[in-house]
């Protein structure tokens, strides 16, 4: 009895950093198909080793890349998908809902959303939230003739973030500092309500 | 009939004195003696190059497959820093390139949310 719940205890411990790393990541579907039917298509998956390796090279000299080795530190993957085409809508709807449906467990939360009839483009920010702290970003964007998905995952600062504002066009998300700026919350509102009056 | 053979063989050996001027004769019979700096000394044969070779042979092919396995290590480090500076200089191009294109989505969503929304009339007018 005493053995097996020292396995139970043992089997705990060593899933816990995986459950903890894989916490906040999205399955994206495969896309391969649509690569080929994409006039561009970007993929970049940096799983925690790469994300590792590809922050150790990056050239602190430059205020880009001092910004995003900060940012990086503390994330363990990085994934991309992104593809343009020359018609319109040529990427299938049921992908992103998919992702959409990823979105809807617990943790996550939608902290922006805007939705634009002129431009018709939908772009849905996502915030996995554990324990007071940021632990998952997730973007999706799809407009006509482009479709993009990006999850980040890790502990994600978004006092950091902050920093990035105006290195990367990254815009100003209105985040306080000090410790409320390591909630989500007060990032939410001044971004939120804007959206809400152009939703579909 | 052995012993007249015996007889006859000892008489046949039997000690002769040397016929007068016997020795002389044979002295001045013989070659002259050469000089002293004329004799080429013998050199023992010897097989140095056979016996160094076996001697040396064995360290020599250590030392060599040393150094082979030195170099070939360095050469195999070499690769590998290379190989591992291509895939961190890869790595962090697409970490960039992920972090740019986040900025912009999330930058594309900032000016949704910035932009005045339409005057209620208007979208009515739209959707009549």
């Amino acid at each position: 009895m005493n053995a097996r719940i020292a396995l139970a205890l043992t089997a705990l411990l060593l899933a816990g950093p995986t459950l903890a790393q894989t916490r906040g990541l999205l399955k994206l579907p495969e896309m391969a198909g649509l690569a080929d039917k994409a006039s561009e298509s970007v993929t970049v998956t940096l799983d925690q080793n790469l994300l590792g390796l590809g922050c150790r090279f990056l050239n602190a000299a430059e205020p880009d890349e001092a910004a995003a080795k900060k940012v990086c530190q503390s994330l363990t993957g990085i994934y991309v998908r992104k593809f343009s085409f020359d018609t319109e809508y040529a990427y299938p709807k049921a992908d992103i809902d998919g992702i959409r449906r990823q979105l809807a467990a617990p943790g996550w939360s939608r902290i922006v959303e805007a939705r634009s009839r002129k431009e018709q483009t939908d772009v849905d920010v996502y915030l996995l939230v554990d324990g007071g702290k940021a632990r998952g970003l997730a973007v999706i964007a799809s407009e006509p003739r482009e479709f993009a998905v990006v999850n980040i995952v890790g502990s994600i600062d978004l006092e950091q973030l902050h920093d990035l504002e105006g290195k990367f066009g990254v815009p100003e998300l209105e985040i306080e500092s000090g410790k409320k700026a390591a909630t989500p919350a007060p990032a939410v509102p001044p971004a939120k309500k804007p959206a809400d009056p152009r939703a579909h | 009939m052995n012993e007249e053979f015996e007889n006859r063989l000892r008489r046949a050996l039997r000690r002769v004195d040397a016929p007068e001027g016997f020795a002389e004769r044979v002295m001045r019979a013989r070659p002259a003696r050469p000089a002293a700096a004329d004799l080429v000394p013998l050199r023992p044969v010897r097989p140095t190059s056979v016996s160094a070779w076996r001697r040396f042979s064995a360290p020599a092919a250590l030392a060599a497959s040393l150094l082979v396995a030195v170099f070939a290590g360095q050469h195999v480090a070499t690769l590998k820093a290379e190989r591992e500076q291509q895939a961190g200089l890869a790595a962090s191009r697409e970490l960039m390139q992920a972090l740019r294109l986040t900025s912009q989505k999330l930058d594309l969503a900032y000016e949704a949310v910035q932009r005045p929304a339409p005057p209620p009339a208007a979208e009515e007018e739209n959707r009549s």
